[in-house]
């Protein structure tokens, strides 16, 4: 809060001495970048924080300017304008946030189809102002714009670009510190991570895409009355390729780097178009290599530098609030459920009841269905026929958010876990995930969360409480256990593990066997466990399913399932 | 039938095999590499200048087909090399470096030849009675091409060595790398190939339509969503995605306007998206 507080004020100080060193027309100059580098750092949050790329962020501009201009011919020196004018610049938020939730849902991969989309819809923007003569103006645009009310020349308009800006950088600058920050670059990571901690994917990438959307509004908004026209370029494919390489060149990743990366070639870009008339091909060379070389940018170059100014949020730790779940008990049913990938068919009528208190080992042969089952269960693989019940309830088709937040956890067979993220950042997502709401993710006091489940945990595991180590420089063993601590400090009903030692030390497994039974009594938790590993079926197991070809060949305690002629004659290599 | 009502039915089933053709090489690429190369559309318009360079020069137009061709395809060859390969494992890193590239190919072509419209002339000139249609003899013979073209890609591609190849190494690289096929160099070849078709559009293309720089950003979109709609991995799929996507795009434009055309095309790409993001006739 404190360096936040001195982080904008700084930003302040720095806008308010700029113009006495530069002068009164390069001030007025800057006034048109200052606004272009806002609506480019919404493509630097969508892209750099969130991981996805928007390629039609100009369409945002465009429809603020245009609906700011409106605004300023129509209510001219009307009071109105306090209202209508913030207006303007919400409803392309509006707008984007929309198209995000319809754009996201229910697809993890949305790399090119995302970006191309937006390239269209910002095409057709174009096509409509271009060709909807009566309200925009057509080609000619909406001219004489009369400016904002009680302001005029060349300084004011550098104020209030400057003030604009500072605004726009204190805002994102808490966003990006927030522990929403934290889950935009989680989901950028590791999508399926994040829908497993019960986060809501689709609706955070949206809220992203809407704030882009917001910013650009902004900065179209405030385009109208300082430049008095508007024409369709501002909404066209020029603009959005150009805020695209401005945020890239200064680094899409920072907060900065999309500002300074605009002013910069802004800058340069109005110094040279027209002595240099290859000028454009170079910028394009200069963005073919960022793209290649330096993701991150000039900003990115800095970056060793940023880190170690970055404080750890201070203060004393605060439990987080106890997780609440609706379901009493962890009884998962299923019934006579099938499932195919394309031809062949996973599951088969496959009838079983599991999650009683303890430990339910699942076993068979490879391809018998078992993390089929689990997929099924979390809602990553459709069911053909049949139905899923947890606690009673139907649960057939949630998707995996909806699952985590009813209380169960998965841990992968391969560790997943956050790579780029701290370890401690790791850890907070999985208090946050199931117990923080929406609004609660803007306060940087969720950065001092712990719980006591989580510090005995530490306890077992001193690397666990090194919070400022990358999660993808540890080993594959301690990573197996990061996930394991994440799905335990869920404090879920139900945990499923899929083959939790696998890879790991014969001491590591004692450990990891160790802690599984620990949370089992602490949390009284149940447990299904997908091992391959006999002994530690003997040793786990107060329950035992075997799966063979997606049906249940055998269940009971482990001494029934090992006297079942069929099981036998499974594991004997027999046929059925 | 009505002749004008033949000559748009003709002109729909031109707009959807030109269409297909343009996004043939797109998707070899995406379908068979993963890599969405959004460049696709300038070396459509690289192909388009060829031709008028070739016509400008007085030689036949067939001659711009082989110019064409083998220009894009060295495009490709240095693009492979250069930008693909390295950033194979990070498909939105491709989609980016091809972006940059789709930037850096109109910005030369706009320091080169300017903003201008250039027109062609008519290789074919003058009209073949088509069921009491009158119809332009060079886009009938564009049909004819473009639908022997595609079938024989697709007798080829089921029965040809080449072809179990490829689909080996889009079914499991690795497993395909292990007995022996040399998954490199056939990416590159389909790279180069998907590069070389694209010229190939812009030459057919050319003489219909203005050439200009920025001519590539409809290709690559329309391409692009005929994909969608269509789905990787089948010619079949291919042409139903260039029959709905140009065939309903030139049935709106034709009634009404362009920008209602171009709507409805973008709001079916977005449904597919959203409803059925794996497309018409997808491989499973």
């Amino acid at each position: 809060m404190g360096s936040w507080l001195a982080h904008s004020a700084a930003v302040a100080g720095v806008l308010v001495l700029l113009p006495f060193g530069l002068g009164d027309f390069a001030a007025y100059e800057l006034a048109l970048y200052f606004l272009y580098a806002i609506a480019a750092l919404g493509v630097g949050l969508c892209w750099g924080s969130a991981g996805f790329l928007p390629l039609g962020q100009a369409m945002f501009v465009g429809i603020g300017g245009y609906l700011s201009g409106l605004a300023l011919i129509q209510f001219k020196g009307s009071a109105l304008l306090i209202v209508l004018l913030p207006l303007a610049a919400l409803l392309p938020g509006l707008l984007a946030f929309g198209l995000g939730l319809i754009l996201f849902r229910g697809r993890r991969e949305t790399g090119p189809y995302f970006a191309l989309i937006t390239l269209a819809l910002s095409l057709l923007a174009f096509q409509i102002a271009n060709g909807w003569n009566s309200v925009t103006g057509g080609f000619n645009g909406l001219k004489s714009i009369p400016g904002l009310p009680g302001l005029g020349d060349f300084s004011d308009a550098y104020w209030i670009s400057a003030a604009a800006l500072a605004a726009v950088i204190a805002g994102t600058s808490w966003l990006l510190r927030a522990p929403l920050g934290v889950l935009w670059r989680a989901i950028a990571q590791n999508e399926r991570r994040a829908a497993f901690l019960g986060f809501d994917v689709t609706r955070a990438k949206a809220v992203v895409f809407g704030l882009s959307g917001v910013l650009g509004g902004l900065a179209g908004v405030l385009y109208a009355p300082q430049q008095n026209l508007v024409t369709p370029q501002l909404v066209g494919f020029t603009l959005s390729a150009e805020l695209v390489i401005w945020a890239a060149v200064g680094g899409r990743g920072s907060l900065y780097g999309p500002i300074l990366g605009t002013v910069l070639i802004g800058v340069v870009t109005a110094e040279l178009r027209n002595r240099l008339p290859y000028w454009e091909v170079l910028l394009a060379v200069i963005f073919i290599v960022v793209v290649r070389w330096a993701p991150q940018g000039l900003v990115g170059l800095l970056q060793p530098i940023a880190r170690r100014l970055r404080r750890p949020e201070r203060g004393a730790r605060l439990n987080a609030p106890p997780r609440q779940l609706a379901a009493r008990t962890a009884a998962i049913a299923f019934q006579e459920v099938a499932a195919h990938a394309g031809p062949v068919q996973i599951l088969d009528g496959l009838t079983l009841a599991a999650g009683t208190a303890g430990i339910t080992c699942m076993i068979g042969p490879n391809g018998a269905g078992k993390t089929s089952c689990f997929n099924l269960l979390t809602g990553e693989l459709p069911a053909s026929h049949g139905s899923v019940r947890f606690d009673g309830q139907p649960i057939t088709g949630f998707a995996p958010t909806a699952v985590t937040r009813l209380g169960i956890a998965r841990k992968f067979q391969i560790p997943n876990v956050f790579p780029d993220l701290t370890v401690a950042e790791n850890l907070h997502l999985s208090l946050w995930g199931g117990r923080a709401r929406p609004r609660d993710l803007l306060k940087l006091s969720l950065h001092r969360w712990t719980s006591p489940l989580l510090d005995e945990l530490a306890r077992r595991y001193p690397f666990l409480a090194e919070g400022a180590s990358r999660a993808g420089d540890l080993g594959h063993g301690e990573r197996q256990i990061l996930e394991l601590a994440m799905a335990l400090a869920m404090e879920p009903r139900l945990l499923l593990l899929d083959e939790p030692c696998a890879g790991l030390s014969p001491e590591e497994t004692r450990q990891v066997i160790d802690v599984i039974r620990w949370a089992k009594a602490r949390l009284d938790l149940a447990v299904i466990i997908i091992e391959h590993d006999m002994s530690l079926v003997k040793e786990l197991a107060d329950h035992v399913l075997v799966l063979h070809q997606g049906r249940l060949l055998a269940a009971g305690s482990i001494a029934t399932v090992q006297a079942d002629p069929a099981v036998r004659a499974v594991y004997a290599g027999g046929t059925k | 039938m009505d002749p004008l009502v033949t000559t748009q039915l003709l002109n729909i089933v031109f707009g959807i095999a030109t269409l297909a053709v343009l996004a043939l090489g797109l998707a070899i690429v995406f379908g068979l590499l993963g890599v969405l190369n959004i460049a696709h559309g300038e070396l459509v318009m690289v192909g388009a200048y060829a031709a008028w360079i070739v016509q400008t020069a007085g030689a036949p137009y067939v001659a711009a087909v082989p110019v064409a061709m083998i220009v894009c395809g060295l495009l490709g060859w240095v693009i492979e090399a250069g930008l693909i390969r390295p950033l194979y494992a990070r498909p939105f890193d491709t989609l980016l470096a091809t972006w940059g590239l789709s930037l850096l190919l109109r910005k030369t072509a706009e320091a080169i030849w300017g903003l201008g419209y250039k027109s062609l002339a008519l290789p074919m000139p003058g009209t073949v009675d088509v069921f009491g249609a009158a119809y332009p003899r060079y886009r009938l013979m564009l049909i004819v091409a473009c639908l022997a073209g595609m079938t024989a890609l697709a007798v080829w591609f089921t029965k040809s060595g080449a072809g179990t190849r490829i689909k080996a190494m889009v079914a499991n690289p690795e497993l395909a790398q292990a007995v022996g096929i040399r998954t490199g160099r056939l990416a590159r070849n389909a790279f180069i190939a998907g590069c070389a078709l694209a010229g190939l559009g812009g030459v057919m293309v050319a003489p219909l339509t203005p050439v200009h720089p920025f001519m590539g950003i409809d290709y690559i979109l329309d391409s692009f969503f005929v994909l969608v709609v269509g789905g990787l991995g089948s010619i079949a799929g291919l042409l139903a995605g260039a029959g709905i996507i140009g065939g309903l795009g030139s049935l709106v434009s034709a009634i009404t306007d362009r920008t209602a055309g171009y709507t409805t095309v973008l709001v079916i790409a977005i449904l597919f998206l959203w409803l059925r993001p794996r497309g018409l006739l997808a491989r499973a």
